[in-house]
């Protein structure tokens, strides 16, 4: 009877390793509302880099469920919730910003499923929540690239900080900025506050004007950026100024137009410069699939979470266990992105290098390469 | 702080000022007639800057077509809101009213966001807008120098419809009491609905000006706007055109001196403008031209 049984459950299992599993993968994004843009282009390099990859080395395949959060926090905890509760996803992709990431975070760490965020930069994301990750640099690296690329490379020596108060990415940004930048010997002349949805920042850039620094650092999102950069150039105050990727996208130069010529910011990547093997294999398939060369940084960082929860799946023996996947994840060390190398290490973060652009006809040009 | 960037901040205040005095006007004038606080108006400025920006960016049309295509199909869309929402609860509880704008505002703007997108778009500003002018030192744009001139022309054109002629009369005659108006042989339906037709078109003028000096729209562009034109139309009196005006530049001018004068406070300047607006009301009930409604108004 026992021998019997032993050879069922034996059976049993050879049949269930045999007979390939779907295993799910929940990806939260904003595709409506005002991020949609973001959410679309984030979207699309999951997608591709699902279809590049859809089967594991085991044989399963892996199937993606999309919710769209609107871009709204409450809409991303009861998506999160029912990609847990009703779709039982292994992990979760997702979300776009800090903000609404973190939404994701808190409910997807009590549950223990896994999540990877593709952009979200803020510190404070991946403290304490031992199933938080992320492919993206953190702020406090971005900051830190900022203050000395202006410090040793352009001899940059004082500077105005203008900080949105209403955005975690902004306070958090422009504090990791002003510690580097006053460690490396600069001075941070005067923080000046704003809050999203201004419009008029004529007050605040003829005080600058008077204030002379040697440059501009704002840690914003392109909405705000773009008019400060207008206003400026209209009471022409001519100073270089400088943004984190919050500004990474195309409508940050169609909304400053002439006004951001020269403006100078941090991204994750850019196509021009293709990091490895894997971003020029990515490249050649996206100008098959769209045929557009111009890969987005947030496509390639989407790509890459998809590519990097692949990667840790095929490390477990089995691939729907999210704790051994989370495990692997946080264990991936030189792992080859569409957006460059990535170390993972026990917090969730990840250590990979930073591009610098300026905005130059118009255009996002490559400037030159930081790593950590 | 020196006297040119003390000047230059007055120059600022006075240009943000009367973008918001061009948008409170049209609030104070749906007041006036309706006691309705349109709370759609910002989102009607919304579609007025958006037809405004295909116009000129879609169609090519030249800037002052845009301007009457903008202020011609807001106008239509307020005459319409007006029969589909609110003349059929003329007679309900003046609080329903205000929660049915409230939800028009709600309708346009995720209508618009589901439409166009939640990205905000360039609005094509023509060149000479953008022109600088520089006297001495203080420099300011050909955009912020037309907002005031702009409002005040279509403040005398409002004076002069509301004095002057005989629809002007009925508007008046309505404000004082529908009934009476009713039995005096004249359409009262008809003039409401003229009120909320100018009052759109002057929305989509200021939503126009606006989005010149301030080149992005997006859906929800007319949020803090309206609340900013609401509150300076408040402390000028609401129901009253010039107090609009004088409210405007209030709040204008309150938040350049706080970002100016307390820069450790800037972010704070929405604060500053609306305690500012507590403290009128706490000593004039009525904001600062406001008279008492039973006796007369405008």
């Amino acid at each position: 009877m026992r021998k019997l049984s032993i050879l069922a459950t034996s059976v049993a299992l050879l049949v269930s390793v045999s007979v390939a599993k779907e295993i799910k993968v929940g990806a939260v994004m904003p595709m409506s509302g005002p991020l949609a843009a973001y959410g679309q282009t984030t979207y699309d390099g999951i997608v591709l880099a699902q279809k590049l990859q859809p089967t594991l080395k085991n044989g399963d395949t892996v199937k993606l469920v999309l919710v769209d959060n609107k871009g709204d926090k409450v809409e991303t905890a009861t998506s999160t919730t029912r990609l847990i509760s009703s779709d039982k996803v292994t992990a979760i992709l997702g979300a776009l910003t800090s903000t609404n990431t973190a939404q994701v975070i808190a409910i997807a760490d009590k549950k223990q499923i896994p999540v990877i965020a593709p952009a979200a930069t803020n510190d404070k994301l991946t403290m304490r929540r031992s199933f938080a990750n992320r492919v993206c640099f953190a702020d406090s690296f971005q900051g830190k690239v900022v203050a000395n690329y202006a410090l040793k490379d352009l001899g940059l020596k004082t500077a105005v900080v203008i900080v949105d108060q209403a955005q975690v990415y902004s306070l958090g940004l422009s504090k990791a900025f002003k510690k580097a930048f006053e460690k490396g010997g600069g001075k941070v002349i005067k923080k000046l506050k704003i809050t999203s949805g201004d419009k008029d920042f004529k007050a605040i850039v003829s005080q600058i004007k008077t204030m002379n620094p040697d440059f501009i650092f704002l840690p914003l999102y392109h909405p705000e950026a773009s008019m400060i950069a207008r206003q400026s150039k209209q009471i022409g105050l001519n100073k270089p100024m400088f943004s984190g990727d919050g500004v990474a996208n195309q409508t940050f130069i169609d909304l400053g137009g002439k006004a951001v010529e020269g403006y100078m910011f941090t991204d994750f990547f850019d196509y021009s410069a293709p990091p490895t093997q894997k971003s020029k294999d990515f490249i050649a398939a996206y100008s098959k699939e769209t045929g557009k060369n111009e890969l987005n940084s947030f496509t390639a960082l989407g790509a890459d979470t998809y590519f990097l929860l692949v990667d840790a799946m095929n490390r477990c023996s089995d691939p729907s266990d999210s704790i051994c996947v989370n495990k692997e994840i946080k264990a991936s060390k030189g792992f080859e992105g569409v957006s460059g190398i990535i170390n993972m290490d026990k917090t969730g973060n990840a250590t990979r290098s930073a591009v610098i652009k300026v905005i130059t006809n118009g255009k996002a040009i490559y400037k030159t390469t930081v790593n950590p | 702080m020196n006297f040119l960037e003390f000047m230059q901040q007055m120059v600022n205040g006075f240009s943000l000022g009367s973008m918001y005095a061009l948008i409170a006007i049209g609030y104070t004038m749906v007041y006036g007639v309706l006691r309705l606080i349109n709370f759609a108006h910002g989102d009607i400025m919304m579609v007025g800057a958006f037809l405004g920006y295909f116009g000129m960016a879609v169609l090519g049309l030249p800037f002052v077509a845009a301007v009457f295509l903008a202020v011609v199909g807001s106008s239509l869309l307020g005459m319409l809101t007006d029969k589909v929402a609110y003349k059929p609860l003329r007679d309900a509880p003046k609080i329903s009213l205000l929660i049915t704008a409230i939800g028009i505002s709600f309708f346009l703007e995720n209508i618009f966001n589901v439409l166009f997108g939640g990205t905000p778009r360039p609005f094509p500003v023509p060149e000479y807008m953008e022109h600088i002018i520089n006297i001495s030192g203080l420099i300011f744009s050909v955009a912020s120098l037309m907002v005031p001139i702009v409002t005040l022309l279509l403040l005398t054109i409002i004076l002069w419809v509301l004095y002057k002629t005989k629809y002007g009369m009925a508007i008046r005659a309505l404000a004082f009491d529908v009934n009476t108006v009713n039995l005096m042989g004249i359409d009262a339906n008809r003039i409401i609905m003229l009120v909320f037709g100018m009052g759109s078109g002057l929305a989509a003028v200021g939503g126009i000006f606006w989005a010149v000096n301030y080149p992005s729209v997006e859906p929800m562009m007319g949020v803090l706007i309206g609340l900013k034109a609401f509150a300076a139309a408040v402390v000028g009196g609401i129901g009253s055109v010039g107090g609009a005006v004088i409210g405007g530049f209030i709040i204008g001018f309150t938040e350049v001196v706080v970002v100016a004068f307390l820069p450790e406070y800037g972010g704070y300047k929405d604060a500053f403008a609306f305690v500012l607006l507590i403290l009128v009301l706490l000593f004039k009930p009525t904001g600062i031209l406001g008279i008492n409604f039973d006796k007369s108004r405008f």
